[in-house]
């Protein structure tokens, strides 16, 4: 009789532990072993991915600051200018055409357009749109490049198109700050923050 | 151990949940309401209307009203062929080509009217052709195009009506950015559906 007892709790219990194993096991969440470093390929993972990368941030947020500190008609252009070129060079990165010193370049991005918020250089428009539209082909490159296939494309490119703005307009917004002269200096103090940044990438220190 | 399972159970329940779909135009939504909603909740064909609508709103009324109308009746033709055919495999690219034209054009708040009507055409051809429904009676096909029809037409003369309306200098910036950046999603996108129809033979 206790025999009997003991066998029928122990099936018992074997048969909800069955149970919980197997509720477990549905509700498994997916492994993304086939994305890009565990990340979803769809719209969140487009706008993570340049969010992800502090040398594409330092960059797209130096855009932004640039085109406040330089005014009208900067503040829009260059971020109009930005996404177009790096969509392209994208284009080019995903086609796998080879581009050389694609790090450097990102690196040297951060340099040369933090430098110019924190020396307050103003070129003609022309001269900034040329300068960032050449940094934008190295990090639309590099951003091409790592892109999966088999992507949720259109989802994973708003995301990535999206992200780059919000970036830029971060940018301008700290650089409307430049209005004061204490925020004036406090955006200059940003780009030498970025340029310095830009260096550590350059000589491998970060 | 039951205490446990208890607990657990509702949780697993909650995670388990798959989202209803209740507005989506796939499940369960048929007929000249599932056809609209196929042509407004596709993110590249509402990417195109909301690029065509902006770019014929940067026209003078009378250019901007003559774009509509071209697209409708490209659209109206191109939807008479989609009921007899099957879906061409290039409509979605050229469409995507068209509609990062028209965002290039928008980022440079400089659209001719020749151009703009171009487009539309174009436009009205390729969203037709990309809209063939998944089901398989004919008449079911021919109710969800002509949802297709009056959904794409409706949202283009909105999109076309409100952008004349922006005309101040802030609402202009706006309209550049958001040409630059529908011109970067669908060379992005080109891209990436190149690559992968490559890749995946």
């Amino acid at each position: 009789m206790a025999l009997a007892a003991v066998s029928r709790r122990s099936m018992s219990r074997s048969l909800h532990f069955g149970l919980l194993l197997a509720l477990l096991s549905v509700t498994a969440g997916p492994a993304f072993a086939h994305s890009e470093n565990g990340v979803a390929i769809d719209f969140v993972g487009g706008f993570t991915h340049p969010i992800f990368g502090p040398d594409h941030v330092v960059a797209m947020v130096a855009v932004g600051l640039w085109g406040a500190f330089l005014g009208m008609p900067a503040i829009w252009l260059l971020p109009v200018v930005f996404p177009l070129v790096m969509a392209i060079a994208g284009a080019f990165g995903v086609l796998g055409v080879p581009l050389p010193g694609v790090e450097t370049g990102i690196a040297l991005s951060a340099i040369a357009l933090g430098g110019m918020v924190a020396f307050a250089a103003k070129p003609p428009l022309w001269v900034a749109a040329v300068l960032v539209g050449a940094f934008a082909v190295f990090h639309g490159h590099a951003h091409g490049a790592e892109l999966p296939v088999g992507a949720d494309a259109i989802a994973y490119s708003m995301g990535f198109v999206i992200a780059t703005g919000m970036l830029h307009v971060s940018g301008i917004a700290f650089g409307a700050l430049s209005r004061w002269p204490a925020g004036r200096i406090a955006v200059r103090a940003m780009g030498a923050v970025i340029a310095v940044i830009g260096f550590a990438y350059l000589g491998h220190f970060i | 151990m039951i205490g446990l399972l208890r607990a657990i159970l509702p949780i697993c329940l909650l995670v388990l949940a798959t989202p209803a779909w209740a507005h989506s135009p796939i499940m369960g939504i048929g007929g000249v309401f599932g056809g609209m909603l196929h042509a407004l909740l596709i993110p590249e064909h509402g990417m195109s209307l909301l690029a065509l609508g902006v770019a014929l709103g940067l026209q003078q009324p009378v250019a901007s009203r003559s774009g509509v109308f071209i697209f409708v009746a490209a659209l109206t033709g191109g939807l008479v062929v989609t009921a007899f055919i099957a879906e061409p495999a290039l409509a979605a690219d050229i469409l995507l080509a068209a509609t990062g034209i028209l965002g290039l054009l928008i980022a440079a708040a400089w659209v001719p009217p020749v151009v703009g009507w171009f487009l539309a055409a174009i436009a009205g051809v390729t969203f037709a052709l990309d809209s063939r429904p998944e089901v398989t009676s004919t008449d079911e096909i021919i109710r969800m195009l002509i949802g297709t029809g009056i959904g794409a037409a409706l949202a283009l003369a909105l999109v076309t009506g409100a952008s004349t309306f922006l005309k101040g200098n802030a609402a202009r910036i706006v309209m550049r950015v958001l040409g630059s950046w529908i011109a970067a999603i669908a060379i992005m996108d080109l891209a990436l559906r190149i690559v992968t129809r490559i890749a995946t033979g």
